[in-house]
């Protein structure tokens, strides 16, 4: 085993190892150590045996549903938890991806600035960036959430399209903000430098030989590590928090608000902090992406791949259970890239029902994987893994009896 | 023939159970009195004769003829026709046009005639006809449901807690409508909280707890039945 | 022991926190119009500002009536249809854009007629547009009796409604990119439509009134059918107490059917009149999504009357922004009437409260 593949099936071992522990029945105490020794032992094993095309779309795939797998964990906090109603999730994405995107790029100068015209580059590091993505998402959806939340559910609803509508419109529209129509380039991408032939500064020489053989073709599996790393920690820290009494508050604001009221919780508090949280959650997910893409355009975060996708996920995967938003993420992100397969395939009969159908065989996907939607909600609306009633990490739950 | 004959009712929501076997008559003209603790199942045998729920096992006859499993719409064609408890007039629409929809079975060119049948059986009604249901105070809600369900000329009327919530004048004047509506010639069964007085007004009545028969006879000597007196008409 | 009964007399209201008192005021109808009313000004006052005209103003006010019309007529059924169903259909918009591209289809298996000046088009396209209307009622009431007809049966909540229309909205919109393509579409392409000249400037093609009158007919049709017909008042029943509809003998189901085929009908109208405005896209329902929902909710859900008045300030204030703002914002200023709306008073400006 050559020492690239060697470094790129650890890369992905790595992320298998935050991954894995996750999706793992919860319950058996080996769970997490578990995961982490079977998920390096896979990442090891795939790299070493399979092609190295079949190893980057792998990569690239569990990127995409890691990605989605967090926005779908912030419309978790939202929906699952307290019952928001939110169709605005694309809004959310765009915000902190832009955001993000501006706090890390080299504001253009000279014959750039007339092709590109950014309110700002501060060129900071890419963690800054993600918090800022963070922050800004919270205080956009805190200027959302006060007047809107207290709507009733479907009002809601329409509110929250409109809010995303607006903020894609914002980042088509103003130039000055982010190049408005015409894409955003050069996000930088964080650790790149590992990759290129003249290794990071912060490295030191007596390491360079490790990352030598390494080019930016492989760069895709560390992105994937970050990405991943991203989405355990999210995981964890969402599920630490909906398990605290936080949590309970929020699931007895969203069953019976009358009471959590009368019982002195603070009922609208509650409601706008789960909102704020689930949105920054998203813009957290909307910068690994920035920083994935590298370029990105007011195009990208359409209804349909920021909002709709993600809510077939949380319904697929089981609302009010962040392990089934996950799995549901994996699930319906292989879906949607399976029928792209199937597209292809479908061409030749495309093409003998009418001469320009090949050509639209991108729209066979849209149908597909709405209809699975439908079917999820007519047939499985409490989805794969229902929530789960537990009351307290201290009290064992009604299976562990 | 009794008018209505439900035989060995069983029924109840999703997993829940809340009817076992249940027997239920009313002959023509007669007001029974159907009584019992919170949650014996009154309203859910209402319910269930009226087919807004499907029994599980039993048979309703009316007039001899089934009709458990079949839809309000289709019920109250026969001659049933049924009050709920809450939400029982179109709080949108004005009284007038609530009573055209109690004639909604009804040819359009009958209609004024019957409105006029139900506006001298409660005159009030007559006095607030283009009065939105919805401005209403309880006890003219009831009055407008109760004329509602009077416009299709029933020869049953199944009432679901008609004074509940209505000041002690209010039931008063509620029962007296319903002992003007049985003089007329109308079979009334009701499920009353008022125990009591809806026993006196009675012909028969029937006693239900937890979802099953306790007890029937006539209201004089259900209202003598020590039993009775001691665990449902409070001592 | 005298009780004091604190809901009868005026000596009790007076006793009001100032709080409640100033809501009461906020709630009704009048504050809510004043409120749109204002908006509306400041809308002109910035047009103004930013260097329109006064004869500038009233030409974008007379195309914002105009553009009132075509959100009319697709407000009217989803109006309609959220009234009795209880839930935003958000797969209206596709029906919409459905409308649109029958008619188109059914438009080219005609022979071409003449075209009935000044209007832009000819008999064809009438016949196409009364054809176009029953087809997508069908559509929508098959999608009802595959999917929603379950739900309710199950008893499912608003969520499940509103989640399978959104499903439905995708699904409807896979299929017009299907069928008919990416590509945009005209009735009569390369058809010079030359406009009617008014006094004080304004220019308005005949069209533009045709649509406006449609939508003024066939609200008129839509109010009388809820006054007058036995179909209309068992729709309000319907739409006010489903179960006490069926037990006063109304066939809600058979009511559910005929809602879908008059929203899905009315749908297409405004499809077609959209299409006829500007030009077929598979966007255009969703464009128009929110422009119509708007309206819906400012005129008072289940309201054909408010609706119309609604999308008509909803027009003017589309048009009237452009003179200040990018044109594209178009959904963006109908979003803020129509959060205006929620915030003020929810049932709109027609709607009535219950109790």
């Amino acid at each position: 085993m050559s020492q690239v593949l060697f470094l790129k099936g650890l890369m992905l071992g790595i992320a298998l190892a935050f991954l894995l522990p996750i999706l793992l029945p919860p319950g058996p105490r080996w769970r997490v150590p578990g995961g982490i020794l079977l998920g390096l032992a896979a990442g090891l094993g795939i790299a070493a045996s399979v092609p190295p095309g079949y190893l980057s779309y792998l990569v690239g795939f569990l990127t995409m549903a890691s990605l989605y797998g967090l926005l779908a964990l912030g419309l978790n906090t939202q929906w699952g938890y307290t019952g928001h109603l939110n169709f605005g999730v694309a809004g959310f994405f765009a915000v902190g991806a832009f955001t993000s995107a501006l706090v890390t790029i080299e504001a253009p100068s000279g014959l750039a600035a007339q092709y590109t015209q950014v309110l700002f580059g501060l060129e900071m590091p890419f963690l800054v960036g993600v918090l800022a993505a963070a922050l800004v998402s919270g205080v956009v959806a805190l200027i959302v959430a006060v007047p809107v939340l207290r709507l009733r559910l479907d009002f809601l609803a329409i509110a929250t399209i409109g809010v995303a509508e607006i903020i894609r419109l914002v980042f088509q529209n103003e130039r000055w903000l982010a190049n408005g129509p015409q894409p955003l380039r050069g996000i930088p991408q964080p650790g790149r430098c590992l990759f290129e032939s003249r290794p990071c500064e912060w490295l030191p020489d007596s390491l360079a030989w490790v990352v030598e053989p390494l080019s930016t073709r492989d760069y895709t599996a560390f992105y994937l590590m970050v990405v991943a790393a991203f989405l355990a920690l999210g995981y964890a820290l969402i599920e630490r928090a909906c398990r605290s009494p936080w949590g309970r508050m929020l699931r007895a604001v969203r069953d019976e608000e009358a009471s959590a009221a009368m019982n002195g919780k603070n009922v609208p508090f509650a409601r706008i902090q789960a909102f704020v949280v689930g949105a920054m959650v998203m813009g957290v997910a909307g910068a690994l992406y920035a920083h994935y893409t590298v370029a990105i355009d007011y195009s990208h975060f359409h209804a349909l791949f920021g909002t709709f996708l993600v809510w077939i996920m949380l319904m697929l995967g089981g609302s009010g259970n962040h392990r089934g938003a996950i799995l549901g993420a994996i699930l319906v992100w292989g879906v949607w890239a399976g029928t792209a397969f199937l597209a292809n395939a479908l061409e030749p009969v495309l093409a003998a029902i009418h001469p320009e159908l090949p050509g639209r065989a991108q729209y066979v996907r849209w149908l597909l994987v709405s209809l699975l939607l439908a079917a999820v909600v007519l047939f499985r609306p409490q989805g794969l893994l229902p929530e789960e009633m537990r009351v307290s990490n201290y009290l064992r739950g009604p299976r562990g009896r | 023939m009794p008018l209505l004959e439900a035989e060995g009712i069983t029924a109840g929501y999703g997993d829940m159970e809340i009817l076992h076997d249940v027997d239920l008559r009313v002959e023509e003209g007669e007001i029974v009195s159907l009584i019992g603790p919170n949650g014996a199942g009154k309203s859910t045998l209402m319910k269930t004769v009226f087919g807004l729920l499907r029994p599980r096992a039993g048979t309703i006859l009316y007039r001899g003829r089934p009709i458990h499993g079949r839809k309000p719409h289709e019920i109250v064609t026969l001659g049933l026709c049924y009050v709920p408890q809450v939400a029982n007039v179109f709080v949108t629409l004005t009284v007038e046009e609530n009573l055209d929809m109690g004639g909604y079975l009804l040819d359009e060119r009958e209609l004024p005639r019957r409105r006029e049948r139900v506006y001298d059986f409660f005159p009030k009604l007559r006095e607030r006809r283009r009065q939105r249901a919805g401005k209403m105070s309880g006890g003219e809600r009831q009055m407008v449901a109760m004329g509602s369900a009077l416009m299709l000329e029933p020869d049953l009327l199944l009432l679901d807690e008609p004074s509940a919530g209505l000041s002690p004048r209010l039931v008063e004047e509620i029962f007296d409508n319903i002992r003007r509506i049985n003089a007329a010639g109308l079979a009334v069964l009701m499920v009353e909280q008022n125990a009591r007085k809806s026993l006196e007004m009675a012909h028969r009545g029937y006693v239900l707890a937890n979802g099953a028969n306790r007890q029937d006879g006539t209201g004089q000597a259900l209202l003598a039945d020590p039993d009775v007196a001691r665990l449902y008409l409070g001592g | 022991m005298a009780v004091p009964d604190i809901r009868r007399g005026t000596a009790a209201d007076d006793q009001r926190r100032p709080g409640e008192r100033l809501r009461a005021v906020i709630r009704t109808r009048v504050f809510l119009l004043v409120s749109l009313v204002a908006v509306l000004v400041a809308m002109y006052l910035a047009g103004l500002a930013a260097g329109a005209g006064g004869l500038r103003l009233l030409a974008l006010t007379a195309w914002g009536l105009m553009l009132g019309g075509v959100i009319a007529l697709g407000s009217i059924g989803l109006s309609l249809v959220y009234g009795v169903m209880k839930f935003p259909n958000f797969s209206h918009g596709a029906l919409v854009t459905l409308g649109a591209y029958v008619s188109f289809s059914v438009m080219h298996l005609l022979p071409p007629g003449s075209t009935l000046r000044p209007l832009s088009f000819g008999y064809e396209f009438l016949v196409a547009l009364v054809v176009a209307m029953p087809v997508v009622g069908l559509v929508a009431l098959a999608i009802d009796r595959v999917v929603y007809r379950r739900l309710r049966r199950t008893g499912a909540h608003l969520v499940f409604f509103a989640m399978a229309s959104l499903a439905m909205a995708f699904f409807l919109r896979s299929l017009i990119y299907l069928i008919w393509g990416p590509d945009f579409h005209f009735y009569y392409p390369g058809q010079a439509n030359p406009a009617l000249q008014l006094p004080l400037g304004i220019r308005i093609r005949a069209d533009q009134l045709f649509i406006l009158a449609l939508a003024f007919v066939l609200v008129g049709a839509v109010y009388g059918l809820l006054a007058r017909t036995r179909l209309g008042k068992a729709m309000r029943a319907t739409a006010d107490n489903p179960d006490l509809a069926q037990i006063r003998g109304i066939d809600t189901e058979r009511v559910i059917a005929w809602t879908w085929m008059l929203g899905g009908g009315l749908a297409a109208a405004g499809g077609v009149m959209y299409g006829l405005s500007s030009q077929l896209r598979p966007e255009m329902g969703f464009w128009l999504l929110l422009p119509m929902f708007a309206a819906s909710i400012m005129g008072g859900i289940g309201n054909p009357q408010g609706a119309l008045l609604a999308a008509l300030i909803i027009g003017i204030a589309h048009q009237v922004s452009t003179s200040f703002l990018d044109p594209t914002y178009g959904p963006a200023v109908a979003f803020v009437l129509m959060v205006l709306t929620l915030l003020i008073r929810p049932q709109g400006l027609l709607g009535r409260t219950e109790g």
